[in-house]
């Protein structure tokens, strides 16, 4: 019998006054994610094939933008989620623990690629080697990249109506009023969603900066 | 003064000149509030990323056979207590040992450990140990010293002796984790130098609770588990 992981810390609870079907099912989700995560620990194959379901364009998105080459884009893409599933043991389950581990590591792949690339570089004597600086900026870019990505990621996994009200207003830059004619719902109603909504994106992006580290 | 509620602040951070005069005096006085808002306002800065691009198709397939040809040798199992000659008594026998306390009425209460005592000190308790696990790190093998159950009289102690701790800063909390991943409960705080007794009810044990975990908890007032575990082990 392995160790096995431990219920983690509840996903920040933020006050208010009316606690929405949208919350409850954010609840859910989170229970379903948590519970996803305990199933990969435990090395179910069919858990890793839901993980690489949900997450793998995500991580695959990230490649792409960063090394900008689908062949290598994919060949992390498939490094991660293989280098997911042997080092499963480490994972913490908690609702953002997943897809910040898998980004993680994904960056993890990011940057070896981008060192082979040097490396092959370096053969052709084709261009010397990089500062540090020039790294850094490159591992900024790179993070940068990733929690975009992980927003994008957290609206599409909000339950409609917010999905669409946010969409509407980040996306489209739509104002309240607008999204409130567009999807017929009181101008309030349309302005909590959109706090909300940017409250679960922070949690989402939070977890991700703390957990991926 | 109380915080704003956070949905205040992140109408706030989305226009702030929709947002009621208080919260805007509150969060302009106060750095906690102000930085929710600026990170509210950060991540409104990170929405706008184009559509997620699914990888191709048949990459899932050939995911999932490098995971089933890689075997699990690349798999490190994580320390097992029953494959390491100690001191540590089966579990039947732990079971047996509460079974018997509850039989006996036990009493909770905690064994005089006083924290200014010196380690030697904490090292010759007398007492039975019913069971015993290393405690290893939780992304390799590295030891972080053991913990152990013992029992003494009518109480139930675990005994806790952790070390390479590492240096996340906060505190050192020290849970019991069920076996069912499902449910935890923190039993107390680690001393300087790492070493602790707490008194538990004995039937924790029997009702699963036997995985010691330590964790570094920031000094944030949440009660609830950092998440951070730096070193775990099953008591056997």
């Amino acid at each position: 019998m392995t160790i096995i992981p431990f219920p983690a810390r509840e996903p920040r609870r933020y006050g208010g006054p009316v606690v929405t079907e949208a919350m409850a099912f954010e609840d859910e989700q989170d229970d379903a994610v948590r519970s996803l995560a305990a199933r990969l620990v435990a090395g179910e194959e069919a858990a890793l094939e839901e993980v690489y379901d949900r997450w793998s364009a995500l991580v695959h998105t990230y490649a792409l933008r960063a090394l900008r080459d689908s062949h290598d884009a994919e060949d992390v893409t498939q490094q991660v989620f293989v280098a997911a599933w042997r080092s499963r043991h480490t994972l913490t389950p908690s609702p953002s623990a997943l897809p910040a581990w898998l980004v993680g590591i994904a960056r993890h792949k990011i940057a070896d690629a981008r060192a082979a690339r040097a490396r092959e570089a370096d053969r052709l004597a084709a261009v010397v080697s990089l500062p540090g600086a020039r790294d850094d900026t490159v591992r900024a870019a790179d993070e940068e990249i990733a929690e975009r990505l992980v927003v994008r990621q957290a609206v599409e996994d909000l339950p409609d109506p917010r999905r669409t009200i946010v969409f509407l207003a980040f996306w489209e830059e739509r104002s309240h009023a607008e999204i409130a004619e567009k999807v017929g719902l009181p101008l309030g109603t349309v302005k909590s969603h959109v706090r909300r909504g940017l409250m679960k994106l922070h949690q989402q992006l939070e977890g991700v900066r703390h957990e991926s580290r | 003064m109380s915080h704003v509620d956070p949905e205040q602040l992140a109408g706030l951070a989305l226009d702030p000149d929709d947002a009621p005069v208080d919260v805007r005096e509150h969060a302009a006085t106060c750095p906690e509030c102000a930085g929710l808002v600026a990170a509210f306002t950060g991540v409104r800065r990170r929405a706008g990323a184009e559509e997620l691009v699914a990888p191709p198709a048949a990459l899932r397939a050939q995911v999932l056979a490098e995971v089933r040809s890689g075997g699990s040798e690349a798999v490190p199992e994580p320390v097992r207590s029953e494959s390491t000659p100690r001191r540590g008594v089966p579990l039947w026998l732990a079971g047996v040992a509460a079974a018997l306390a509850l039989l006996a009425g036990v009493g909770i209460g905690r064994l005089a450990a006083d924290p200014a005592e010196s380690p030697e000190a904490v090292e010759q308790p007398s007492g039975t140990v019913v069971a015993a696990t290393p405690l290893t790190a939780l992304d390799s093998d590295a030891e972080r010293g053991e913990a152990s159950a013992v029992q003494t009289d009518d109480t139930f102690t675990i005994r806790v002796n952790a070390s390479e701790l590492g240096d996340e800063p906060g505190v050192h909390e020290v849970w019991l984790i069920n076996v069912d991943g499902k449910r935890m409960i923190s039993i107390g705080l680690l001393a300087p130098g790492d070493k602790g007794e707490f008194a538990v009810p004995m039937d924790l044990i029997d009702e699963g609770y036997r995985i010691v975990d330590i964790s570094a908890e920031p000094d944030d007032g949440d009660p609830t588990h950092s998440g951070v575990s730096i070193a775990r082990g099953e008591l056997a």
